[in-house]
C-alpha cells in the first residue's frame, strides 16, 4: 500500500521533473537544477538523533553539549552539498545496446565521465528494476554501466527514464537526476522452435537444396572478407600463416535460400516472423546466402552477419515503420 | 577508473567498529561500576574471537536473555535508569551487547548512533578543555567510521576516506561555530525532571544548621522567574524574602508557629515601586518570594490565594502546591521601613540563646559593648569582627563541632552565606539586640531574550534582620560587608574564592607552578567563555553585533540565514571543483556556457575529442538557423584562447556573444 502510493508519488515526481527539463539528448552534462536531493532512511533517523541531542542540550544548558550537536548538524549540512556536488557537472551518454531477441533481456549502455578534478564516489545509474554500480570515477575517469530490460515483443525496448545517483558521503542523503533520453535497443522477433525446414520453393534450385546437407567437402581456402562468418575461419590456418582464411566447402552448402513472408500460410504474423527469424538464423549458421521477401520490402540475397541484421532488422521493424 | 576502493576483510570493519565504541565508552569508565567496562572488553573480545577462532556467537534468544539481564542489573545498580549516570549505564550496556550481534549495515547504523549519544551523555554535565578536545578528536575519528557505514561499494581506503571526512569537517567548523553562537539559549532547562528536585542540593528548607553541610551544591535548577513592568531594581536590592528563621537551639535555626499579629499596615513605603510578576517554578512549600517589602500582591489563579505572616512573609495557599507551576503578581517598595512594635515578651523571644554555647563569641561581644554603644555602632561593630579578619567565601567548608560561632568565628572563618548569617545573628542576640535569620534569594539573572530575570536555586541566601524601636527591623547582610562584590553583581555563588586551586596546592616550583597557572588560564577561559556560553554572553555579543533585545525566533530566522548563507557559498566554492578541467580558461568557459546552451536544444555536449568547429558543424546541422551566430562564437572563441589577445577585446566579443546566442536560442526546445 505504501509502496505503491511511494511508487506513484515517484512516477509524477518523476513526470513532472521530465517536462521541466525536456527530453535529453543522448549526452548530458547534469547541471545544478536538475539535480535534485532527498534525505535518505539513514538521513532521517541521524536528524532525529541530532533533534534528540538538541532537546538534551537545552535541558541541561550544557555548552559542549550544543557544540556536539551542532558540529553533527554542521557536517550533516555540508555532506548534503557534497552529495549533490558529486553529480555536478557529471556527463552521462548513452552507449547504445546491441540489438537482441525478444525474450531477452535489452543491455543499455551508458557511459558516465568525471571531467573534475575531484573524485567522485558510490555513483549508480537505476531505472525501474535494474541497478548498476555503484562505482567509483576518479579524476577525469569514465566508465561504463549496463541497464537490464527485460523484452516482451519485437520493434524497440526504449530506456525511457533511468536515474543518475548517489549516496555518497555517508548515506546520508540520495542526490539523484532523472533523464530522458530516447535510449532505444533494437529487439528481433523471438525464433521459432528449430525443425520447420524452409518451404521447398523457397529454394531457387530445388535439386541442390536436396544435396546441401550431405556435401560439405572442404574444397579450399580462400581470403576473408568482412561479410564472412566467423565459424567459417580457418582458424588452425591463421595460426601458422598470419592470414585470415575462409574454407569454401564444395557440394552446393552456399544454396542460396530467399524466405518469403507468403508461404508461411498456416501461421499467423507473429509466428510467421519467428519463423523467417529461425530461418534466417538457420542459414546464417550454415553460411548459406539468403535474402528475405516481405510485403513491402524484400532484402536480396547476401550473407555473413550484416545480411543478418539486416533482414532480422527488417523482420523486427515489420510493419512497426510509421 | 582508479582504485579508490580498497579491498578490506571483515576484522578490518570489526576492528573499526571496536576502536569507535571504546572510545565512545571511555569517559564514562570512571564513573560506571567496574564490571561495565570489564563487560563491553569482554564483549569485544567474544566477537573477535568469533571472527577469528569461529567461538560461537550468542544465539537470539540467549541474545533476549542477556539484554534482560543487563537491563535488571543496571535497575538493580541504579534503582532507576532516569538520570544521566543510570542513563549512560544503559547506553553502555546497549552498546556493548549490540556489538555482539551486529551484522548487518543497519546494525552497524544503530550502533554509530548508540556510540554518539554515548559520548554525547559524558558532555551533559560540563566538561573541561580536555574532555573538548577528546570530543572533537572522536567526532573526527567517527566521520571517518560514518563514512565507511555509508558506503554502498566496498570500504574505502583510509587515505581518500581522510582526506574527504577533512573536506567534510572544515566547512562544518565555521557553521558550527555559528549555530554555537546564535542559536537562542534558553535560560534554564525546557522541562523540569520529575523527582530531581528532591536531591540534596539545592532549594530552601524551613530550618538552617549551619556547619552541617560541608560542601553546597550549586543547582542551576530554576527557582523561579521574574518579569518586571518597569525597570528592575540593581542587583544589590535584589532581596528575595523567604522563610524567616527566629528560633535557635545551639545548632538549627527553624520557623516559628503562628502568628502574632498582622504586620502589613506597619510598613512605610519610601520612592518609587517594583511592580512585577513572579513564576515559581514549583509551588512546592508554598512560600511566595517577593522582594523586601511587599505592599500590595495577588495571585494569578483563583484558586491560590497569598497572606503574609508575622514576619512580613508571603505564603501562597493552599498549602500542598508540589509541582505546580504558580504566579503572583506583587508590588515591592526597595526603600521602606518596618516599624513593628515588640512586646516585651517578643524582645525576649527575639534575643534567647542557648546560655551554655558559644562562650568565646559573648566574650567578644561583651568587649563590643564596653562603652554601651547605640544599636547601629554594635552592628557595625560586629561586621568589623568579620570585615577584618581573614574570613573566607567558600562553598566547601570544614564542619563545625557544638559552639558553631566561636568555632567559625575563631578558627575555621570558612563558610558560605548561612554560616555568616547565624554568627552575625548569635552575636547581635548576645548584644541584645533583637535578630532572626531570613532565607531567600539574592538576585538573579536577566534573560534578554524573554526580557526576565531567572532566579536559580544556586542564588539562595541568608541574612539577618535587626529590630531597634525607632527604625524597626533593618536588614543586615554580613555577605554584603564581607564580599560587596557578589551582592552587588549577584554573585552568590560562584567558587571563584575557592582556595584549592591546582596553582594553590603545587606551590613554589617555578616552572610547574607556571605551567600550572597557564592550565588554571586555559580552564579559566573554557569555564568562562565555553561552557559559560550562555544566554548572558550570547546577549552581550549580540549588542556587540548590535543587535538589541532579539527575540528568541528572531534569533533562529538569523542563525537560519548564516546558516544558509554559508551553505550557499560552500555550494559555489564546491561547484567550481566540480568542473572540467580545460574550463578554467575564461575563454574555455564562456564556450562552456555557450555549450551548455545548446544543450537545451538537445545538443550534445562536445566529445572527448570532438574540436570546436567539428562542434560546430554538428550543432549547426541541429540548429540552421543559428548557422552564423555559432559560426561567428567559434571564430571568437579560437581567437579568444590561442592567440594574442592582450587588450582582452576578443574575450569581451565572445562574451557579448555567447551572451546573445544564449538570449536568443537557449530556450529548451518544446
Amino acid at each position: 500500500m505504501i509502496a505503491a502510493g511511494s511508487q506513484r508519488l515517484q512516477a509524477f515526481a518523476a513526470e513532472w521533473a521530465r517536462r521541466r527539463q525536456g527530453e535529453d539528448a543522448h549526452a548530458v552534462t547534469l547541471q545544478r537544477r536538475r539535480i535534485y536531493i532527498l534525505p535518505t532512511r539513514h538521513g532521517l533517523v541521524f536528524a532525529a538523533m541530532l533533534f534528540a541531542m538538541l532537546l538534551a542540550s537545552l535541558q541541561y544548558a550544557a555548552s559542549l553539549a550544543f557544540a556536539m550537536t551542532f558540529l553533527l548538524a554542521a557536517l550533516g549540512l555540508v555532506a548534503m552539498q557534497y552529495c549533490h556536488n558529486n553529480l555536478l557537472h557529471m556527463v552521462v551518454r548513452f552507449g547504445g545496446a546491441d540489438p537482441v531477441f525478444a525474450g531477452d533481456e535489452a543491455v543499455f549502455r551508458l557511459t558516465i565521465e568525471n571531467g573534475a578534478d575531484q573524485p567522485r564516489l558510490d555513483v549508480s545509474v537505476e531505472c525501474e528494476d535494474s541497478k548498476a554500480g555503484p562505482v567509483d570515477l576518479g579524476s577525469g575517469a569514465s566508465t561504463t554501466l549496463h541497464l537490464h530490460r527485460p523484452t516482451a515483443k519485437r520493434g524497440f525496448a526504449s530506456l525511457s527514464r533511468f536515474s543518475v545517483a548517489t549516496t555518497h558521503p555517508g548515506n546520508l542523503f540520495r542526490a539523484w537526476t532523472w533523464i530522458n533520453m530516447d535510449a532505444r535497443c533494437l529487439v528481433y522477433p523471438a525464433p521459432a522452435e528449430p525443425g520447420r525446414l524452409p518451404p521447398a520453393g523457397t529454394s531457387q534450385s530445388g535439386e541442390r537444396a536436396m544435396r546441401n546437407r550431405e556435401d560439405d567437402d572442404f574444397a579450399g581456402l580462400r581470403a576473408a572478407t568482412p561479410s564472412d562468418p566467423p565459424r567459417r575461419i580457418a582458424w588452425k590456418a591463421y595460426a601458422r600463416s598470419d592470414q585470415l582464411l575462409v574454407k569454401e566447402f564444395a557440394g552446393g552448402a552456399e544454396q542460396p535460400q530467399l524466405f518469403d513472408f507468403n508461404t508461411l500460410r498456416d501461421l499467423d504474423v507473429e509466428q510467421r516472423l519467428s519463423q523467417l527469424t529461425r530461418f534466417c538464423l538457420d542459414a546464417a549458421e550454415a553460411g548459406t546466402a539468403f535474402g528475405l521477401v516481405l510485403p513491402e520490402e524484400t532484402i536480396p540475397l547476401g550473407s555473413g552477419e550484416r545480411q543478418l541484421h539486416l533482414c532480422l532488422q527488417a523482420l523486427a521493424l515489420f510493419a512497426e515503420r510509421p | 577508473m582508479t582504485n579508490l576502493a580498497a579491498n578490506t576483510t571483515g576484522i578490518a570493519r570489526l576492528s573499526w567498529a571496536a576502536g569507535l565504541i571504546a572510545a565512545a565508552s571511555l569517559p564514562h569508565w570512571a564513573n560506571l561500576p567496574p564490571w561495565m567496562p570489564a563487560m563491553l572488553i569482554g564483549c569485544i573480545l567474544w566477537r573477535f574471537g568469533a571472527r577469528i577462532l569461529r567461538w560461537p556467537l550468542p544465539g537470539p534468544w540467549l541474545m533476549r536473555l542477556l539484554t534482560l539481564t543487563a537491563v535488571a542489573v543496571v535497575l538493580a545498580e541504579f534503582r532507576t535508569i532516569n538520570g544521566l549516570v543510570p542513563g549512560s549505564a544503559l547506553l553502555f550496556v546497549m552498546l556493548a551487547l549490540k556489538f555482539l550481534e551486529a551484522r548487518a549495515q543497519r546494525d552497524q547504523l544503530i550502533l554509530s548512533l548508540l556510540a554518539y549519544f554515548l559520548v554525547f551523555a559524558s558532555v551533559l554535565d560540563g566538561g573541561g578543555p580536555l574532555e573538548g578536545l577528546y570530543l572533537l578528536a572522536f567526532i573526527a575519528v567517527s566521520t571517518l567510521g560514518l563514512l565507511q557505514v555509508g558506503r554502498q561499494g566496498t570500504l574505502l581506503a583510509t587515505g581518500p576516506t581522510t582526506r574527504i571526512a577533512g573536506k567534510l569537517l572544515i566547512p562544518a567548523a565555521p557553521i558550527m561555530i555559528v549555530l554555537f553562537l546564535l542559536f537562542p539559549r534558553l535560560p534554564g532547562p525546557i522541562w523540569s525532571i520529575p523527582g530531581a528536585n528532591s536531591s540534596a542540593t539545592s532549594g530552601l528548607s524551613d530550618s538552617m544548621s549551619p556547619g552541617d553541610i560541608t560542601s553546597l551544591g550549586l543547582s542551576d535548577e530554576v527557582a523561579f522567574r521574574v518579569e518586571f513592568t518597569g525597570l528592575p531594581p540593581p542587583a544589590s536590592q535584589l532581596y528575595w524574602r523567604g522563610p524567616v528563621l527566629t528560633n535557635f537551639d545551639g545548632r538549627s535555626w527553624t520557623r516559628p508557629v503562628g502568628m502574632r499579629r498582622t504586620v502589613e499596615e506597619t510598613i512605610t513605603t519610601q520612592g518609587e515601586p517594583s511592580e512585577y510578576r513572579v513564576t515559581l517554578e514549583h509551588g512546592g512549600r508554598g512560600f511566595a518570594f517577593a522582594l523586601e517589602m511587599p505592599t500590595a500582591w495577588s495571585a494569578q489563579s483563583r484558586r491560590h490565594s497569598i497572606r503574609m505572616t508575622s514576619e512580613y512573609q508571603l505564603l501562597i495557599g493552599p498549602t500542598d502546591l508540589r509541582n505546580d507551576r504558580v504566579s503572583y503578581s506583587v508590588t515591592s517598595y526597595p526603600n521602606h521601613r518596618a516599624v513593628e512594635p515588640l512586646t516585651a515578651a517578643e524582645r525576649e523571644v527575639f534575643t534567647r540563646l542557648p546560655s551554655d554555647s558559644n562562650p568565646r563569641t559573648r566574650a567578644l561581644v561583651a568587649s563590643l559593648l564596653e562603652d554601651s554603644p547605640d544599636a547601629a555602632t554594635i552592628v557595625a561593630r560586629s561586621l568589623d569582627v568579620f570585615r577584618s579578619g581573614d574570613f573566607f567565601y567558600t562553598l566547601t567548608p570544614p564542619p563545625l563541632g557544638r559552639h558553631t560561632a566561636d568555632e567559625f568565628i575563631f578558627e575555621t572563618r570558612e563558610g558560605f552565606c548561612e554560616h555568616y548569617a547565624s554568627a552575625l545573628a548569635i552575636m547581635l542576640r548576645m548584644a541584645g539586640l533583637p535578630t532572626r535569620v531570613v532565607t531567600g534569594y539574592q538576585g538573579g539573572e536577566r534573560n534578554p531574550i524573554g526580557d526576565y530575570h531567572v532566579v536559580r536555586q544556586s542564588d539562595a541566601h541568608a541574612w539577618t534582620e535587626t529590630w531597634t524601636p525607632e527604625d524597626g527591623w533593618i536588614r543586615v547582610d554580613p555577605i554584603a560587608a564581607v564580599a560587596p562584590d557578589r551582592i552587588a553583581l549577584g554573585l552568590t555563588r560562584g567558587g571563584a574564592a575557592a582556595p584549592s586551586t591546582l596553582a594553590g596546592r603545587i606551590g613554589n616550583l617555578t616552572l610547574l607552578r607556571q605551567a600550572a597557572l597557564a592550565w588554571d588560564a586555559v580552564n579559566t577561559f573554557w569555564t568562562d567563555w565555553v561552557i559559560g556560553y550562555g544566554p548572558v554572553l550570547q546577549r552581550s555579543l549580540l549588542e556587540w553585533l548590535g543587535i538589541e533585545r532579539p527575540r528568541w525566533r528572531d534569533l533562529l530566522w538569523l542563525t537560519a540565514g548564516a546558516t544558509v548563507v554559508m551553505l550557499i557559498v560552500l555550494t559555489f566554492w564546491l561547484g567550481r571543483a566540480s568542473r572540467r578541467r580545460e574550463h578554467r580558461d575564461p575563454a574555455a568557459r564562456q564556450f562552456a556556457r555557450f555549450a551548455r546552451g545548446l544543450e537545451r536544444r538537445r545538443i550534445e555536449p562536445p566529445g572527448p575529442g570532438e574540436t570546436p568547429t567539428a562542434y560546430a558543424e554538428r550543432a549547426s546541422r541541429t540548429l540552421p538557423q543559428a548557422g552564423d551566430d555559432i559560426a561567428a562564437i567559434v571564430t571568437s572563441y579560437l581567437r579568444a584562447r590561442y592567440e594574442a589577445d592582450a587588450t582582452g577585446v576578443a574575450f569581451r566579443e565572445l562574451k557579448s556573444r555567447v551572451g546573445d546566442f544564449r538570449l536568443r536560442y537557449a530556450r529548451a526546445s518544446s
